[in-house]
């Protein structure tokens, strides 16, 4: 099957009992057992079942098993968010004392994650150029237990290299973990590119709809548990092989931590990533009409997208997304009040914090989503007083491009 | 010929694969089991491919109910 046939048909089938089409939505918080040693058998491993939903449940684990599927990937763990799926994974590879190396082109809330929380734990976060991979290699100590990167990096909009930083990762016996929230398994699936774990935000593109936040922790399968760096997770390899990550999560800490989905919000996101293959191509179809345009207009000074000749992450991105290149992107218009002026002028364009909805989107990060950054740090992630971000939707682009050329009419 | 199964001695017939084994054994969700063979995990996808011997060990382990740490152990 092709992807885009998986993302409607991969890992359901109509339900036994009833025949429906849909896997169905099982809001019980927990499930009963005929006998005492039935649910011991449970608990121990020696059969299936759900016990609590917390920890499994069957409409999670129908969104579970399809990811797996779209990923080319080992198991699944569903969470409540994608920063749950992020400070969970972390929490189960590093403890006080361990290190991280991540690209320094992040998410802002991971960027918070590992700089200010997870230090407070004592787990120290290395920063590196994200695109520089011989900046990985020199920051790699024996501490290191998860190096990081996002797909690309927002608004920065920069493209790591994934098969060199696999490559160093596997060398030196460290996980590494891809956030592919803003390229989805339709433009990229990263363990073909090396990743061992792939985490997303299903709250972006994969739901579409602004409707359920959501989070993944997808295993690849391709990690060996065994080695010196992750001793915590040795009896769970001499029990569970190659799964011992997943039982790690499922029996211990994404169980403790609780950071679990909605059933309905798995539910709502198993239904709309029915329609991600045609919604990507069309979002990013979009953006790379949106940033040429925006690139050869006078008004705009700097255009910050992949798919563009001239960007430096151009080679890279046609080498690992399929011909696609996202559909976020971010421009420079000379100044704080210029993007202001941009953003009010807008009619149909949304102002708001997210990306990755069916609706196109926009934000001035430095005043917002970044305001807590201090300078140095919003130079490392590309922030700029005069930049605006636009996660561009799947209306028709002749729509999207009347309202931005309001916002750009409306500049003074 | 006969296997290990979690510990007990079943007669299965000769040159079963992983696949055939876990419908003759009517194992429920054959999806979510992982199955070890002679200490170690084998991938899903080898499933069709792997042809069992006699002697062999197996278990069959799911990781849904969140058990216990010890019982990881
Ligand atoms: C790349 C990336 N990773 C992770 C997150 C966090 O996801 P969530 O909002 O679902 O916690 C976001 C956005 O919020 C994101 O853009």
């Amino acid at each position: 099957m092709k992807i885009d046939t998986k993302v409607i048909h991969g890992a359901y089938k109509p339900d036994g009992e009833t025949g429906a089409t849909v896997a169905p939505l099982v809001m019980s918080t927990s499930f009963t057992h005929e006998s005492a040693e039935d649910i011991e058998a449970v608990f121990n491993g020696r059969a299936p079942g759900y016990v609590y939903s917390r920890i499994s449940n069957p409409t999670i684990m129908a969104w579970e098993r399809r990811l797996t599927e779209l990923e080319g990937g080992m198991a699944t763990i569903a969470c409540a968010s994608g920063m749950a799926a992020i400070s969970t994974s972390i929490l189960a590879l590093a403890g006080a004392g361990d290190e991280i190396v991540s690209g320094n082109s992040l998410f802002g809330g991971t960027y918070s994650l590992f700089a200010h929380t997870l230090a407070r734990y004592g787990i120290k976060t290395v920063f590196v150029e994200s695109t520089d991979v011989s900046a990985y290699a020199k920051a790699i100590t024996d501490k290191t237990k998860v190096i990081f990167v996002e797909t690309i990096g927002n608004p920065k909009m920069d493209v790591p290299d994934l098969a060199a930083i696999a490559t160093l990762a596997k060398e030196n016996g460290i996980v590494f973990v891809v956030d592919s929230t803003v390229t989805t398994p339709i433009m990229v699936r990263p363990k073909e590119f090396g990743a061992d774990i792939v985490v997303h935000s299903s709250s972006k593109f994969i739901n579409g709809h602004g409707n359920a936040l959501g989070g993944a922790i997808v295993d690849c399968g391709t990690f060996d548990w065994s080695g010196d760096r992750y001793e915590h997770l040795h009896d769970y390899h001499a029990k569970a092989g190659s799964f011992a990550f997943m039982a790690a999560l499922r029996n211990q800490y994404f169980r403790d931590i609780g950071a679990c989905i909605s059933p309905f919000n798995a539910f709502l996101t198993n239904m709309s990533v029915e329609s991600l293959a045609v919604r990507m191509e069309r979002h990013c179809d979009n953006a790379l009409e949106l940033a040429g345009r925006l690139d050869s207009d006078k008004r705009v000074e700097q255009v910050r997208y992949p798919g563009l000749a001239g960007h430096p992450g151009n080679k890279v991105a046609e080498a690992q997304f399929d011909g696609m290149y996202g559909a976020v992107l971010g421009f420079r218009l000379g100044s704080k009040e210029r993007c202001f002026q941009f953003i009010n002028g807008l009619n149909r364009v949304q102002n708001l914090a997210n990306l990755g909805d069916a609706k196109t989107l926009v934000i001035h990060p430095a005043s917002t989503i970044c305001h807590d950054l201090s300078e140095a740090e919003r130079q490392a992630v590309g922030v700029t007083d005069d930049l605006v971000r636009m996660s561009v939707g799947i209306e028709n682009i002749e729509d999207i491009w009347e309202d931005v050329n309001n916002g750009l009419d409306s500049l003074k | 010929m006969e296997l290990q199964i979690n510990g007990e001695g079943v007669e299965v017939g000769d040159a079963i694969s992983v696949s055939e084994l876990l419908k003759v054994q009517e194992v429920k969700m054959p999806d979510m089991v992982s199955v070890e063979l002679n200490g170690g995990i084998i991938q899903r996808d080898t499933f069709d491919t792997t042809v069992l011997a006699d002697g062999d060990k197996i278990e069959f382990m799911y990781f849904m109910g969140g058990g216990s740490r010890r019982s990881a152990d």
